[in-house]
């Protein structure tokens, strides 16, 4: 088998393979990858270089992961999941990802494809203008600096209580869409001053806002998907992916300059300056902590108020109140973030980079709402292709701390995309295949083409066949907003 | 040639990377920005009604690029505009360099601009800054 990599790869089952730890100088545990070896194959050889970094960082507990969908990050790899021991082991942002809590959302509804369709123009439209996207949009939510800092503590919370919600949303979202510990003295002026007035808006790049048919012939657990609020039948759902945009890249920045010099301080070498890391009881370790915890609030908060803007959009487009059109949250999840949780080695700082938390039925970590199902695991394909709800497992939680994949994962450069198609191409293409989509531009809109990512199919059937995760339902888009 | 940039197709598959260069040190930091202001949205649709002066001051030429780049950054978020052109000055001042900048630029118009990505922030990935012969040359990799 032909791999992108000198580094030795060795199968451990069909869909688990691992690079031992005499594969590179300093590294503490073996590497794991999940991947079919199609899939193990097409990772670029940044996957095997950093996966192996990370193998190498203090503290770190039984394996180093990257998920199927994995593909080169900053330090760590996207599809990068980690668990460090509390006392011993580090913190890194290039760990969490940049956008802290980039995340998905997906909420439903009582409609079907045949109430949208022939109003699906002018729902675009109206989303389209309620959701602001794009560089330097902003939002419609006017913050000052204590209202900032309350968003920044209180999260989703905060958006309730101000109107942006329901009450019953919050025990849809990952940890209440609240993370306690978040300080807002741990965060630079700097970085509030990038994200006061981004609330409520969904950037560009790769994050989107996506209208979705759920078919009766995706769906692939009746009775976990009817728990979870999906009936398929054509049913209409909604999936938004954004994050904490450059509130949380600030906080990542300002913090990656504090650990390149804590490093020196706590002796601390690392094999790419962009794994940059603080021990986690440090001062350092824990001001990041309570910061990044701000910037995933944040990103909560952002989700939150992009939902109630979609429920407006649709009370006004089809003549009824968001209660009556059903539009209740299924979940929503964060996929770069660093949380503490307890496994049989004791509590440890789990960081997710590009992968999902995955908790199986029963697990304490969960609301009694999923105690039956497992966690729901929201998992974004490119535009054209679709995406996927899952459910997270036990197996997961004993064999990846609970972690699976995020989304489908590029295979292509942007620049090669832009070549490969224009936008107003693509957008034509996707129109005439039932695809309607709004952009704010044409150039990012070509980045973002279907051909330029992993067949989402083939991650998700890893997932499932490795067990860390059950496949619910494929959700089929029919209507896109990207920045 | 005084200065120049172009895009990189090879490295960072899921963001953007480019490399700049100029004859001098204040030529290769008029390069770079002008990759930045690209990436964002095309500067000849831009109007120059807002205007920032930007002064910072680092011991290593490699750091004041690295933050200037990054308060191009800031100010696209601040303030929400994107860029129409910077003007600049840099010199070497005893052992620290110093850079004088005005940045000029509009608020996000969507009808009126053509808008590109939005950059969330400059990476040290790959990030190198050097003298070869008489050019200086970077090597700046964007998180999209």
């Amino acid at each position: 088998m032909k791999l992108n990599t000198e580094i030795r790869v060795n199968k451990i089952t069909d869909e688990v393979w691992e690079i031992p730890v005499t594969e590179k100088s300093g590294m503490l545990v073996p590497a794991r990858i999940y991947a079919t070896s199609s899939i193990l194959q097409s990772m670029d050889r940044g996957v095997f270089d950093q996966v192996t970094n990370v193998a190498c960082l203090p503290g770190i507990r039984r394996h180093a992961l990257c998920m199927p969908d994995g593909h080169w990050g900053y330090g760590f790899p996207i599809g990068g999941v980690a668990a460090f021991d509390l006392e011993t082991g580090v913190i890194s942002p290039g760990g969490v990802g940049y956008d802290v809590n980039c995340g998905m959302r997906l909420i439903r509804t009582d409609l079907t494809l045949e109430d949208v369709q022939p109003k699906l123009d002018r729902l675009m439209t109206e989303l389209f203008r309620r959701v602001p996207a794009g560089v330097g949009a902003a939002g419609f939510v006017r913050l000052n600096r204590d209202s900032f800092d309350a968003v920044m503590t209180r999260g989703a919370r905060w958006c309730v209580e101000e109107g942006y919600g329901w009450h019953r949303d919050l025990a849809h979202i990952e940890a209440g869409g609240c993370i306690a510990g978040a300080d807002a003295s741990t965060v630079s002026d700097h970085a509030v001053g990038r994200g006061i007035n981004q609330l409520g808006t969904l950037g560009s790049g790769n994050h989107y806002l996506e209208v979705q048919v759920v078919s009766n012939d995706r769906v692939f657990d009746p009775e976990t998907a009817a728990a979870l609020g999906l009936a398929g039948q054509d049913q209409i759902v909604v999936m938004v992916h954004c994050g904490s945009r450059g509130f949380g890249h600030q906080v990542a920045s300002d913090y990656l300059k504090t650990f390149e010099k804590a490093m020196r301080r706590y002796g601390i070498a690392v094999k790419d300056q962009q794994l940059a890391c603080a021990p986690f009881r440090s001062v350092e370790g824990q001001d990041y902590f309570a910061a990044m915890n701000c910037a995933a609030n944040t990103a909560f908060a952002n989700r939150q108020v992009i939902t109630h803007q979609i429920r407006e959009a649709f009370a006004a487009v089809f003549g009824k109140s968001a209660e009556e059109l059903g539009m209740e949250l299924v979940y929503d999840v964060a996929h770069n973030i660093a949380k503490v949780e307890r496994y049989p080695e004791g509590e440890l700082l789990v960081h997710r980079k590009g992968a999902t938390r995955a908790f199986g039925p029963g697990s304490p970590g969960l609301p009694p709402l999923f105690r039956q199902t497992g966690q729901p695991v929201i998992c974004g394909g490119s535009m054209e292709t679709g995406s996927y709800l899952l459910v997270g497992t036990d197996r997961a939680v004993r064999d990846t701390f609970g972690s699976t994949m995020h989304g489908s994962g590029r295979t292509m450069s942007r620049a090669q995309a832009k070549k490969t198609i224009r936008g107003e191409q693509l957008q034509q293409q996707m129109k005439q295949r039932g695809i309607l989509v709004k952009a704010v531009s044409m150039s990012g809109l070509a980045e973002e083409a279907g051909f330029a990512y992993k067949n989402i199919s083939e991650v998700v059937e890893t997932v499932d066949r490795a067990g860390i995760t059950k496949k619910v339902a494929e959700l089929r888009p029919i209507g896109n907003i990207k920045g | 040639m005084a200065h120049s940039f172009r895009f990189l197709d090879d490295i960072a598959l899921a963001d953007l990377a480019f490399e700049a260069e100029g004859d001098s040190v204040e030529e290769l930091f008029r390069a770079a920005p002008r990759a930045v202001l690209e990436t964002l949205a095309d500067p000849a649709s831009v109007a120059a009604t807002w205007e920032r002066r930007i002064t910072k001051t680092e011991a290593d030429p490699a750091d004041l690029l690295f933050e200037w780049l990054s308060d191009i950054v800031y100010w696209k978020d601040a303030d929400g505009v994107v860029f129409h052109d910077a003007e600049l000055s840099v010199r070497q001042e005893g052992s620290t360099w110093r850079l004088e900048a005005v940045l000029r630029g509009a608020s996000v118009d969507q009808i009126a601009q053509t808008l590109h990505n939005d950059v969330k922030g400059i990476t040290k990935h790959l990030y190198v800054v050097k003298q070869e012969g008489p050019r200086w040359f970077a090597r700046v990799v964007v998180d999209v």
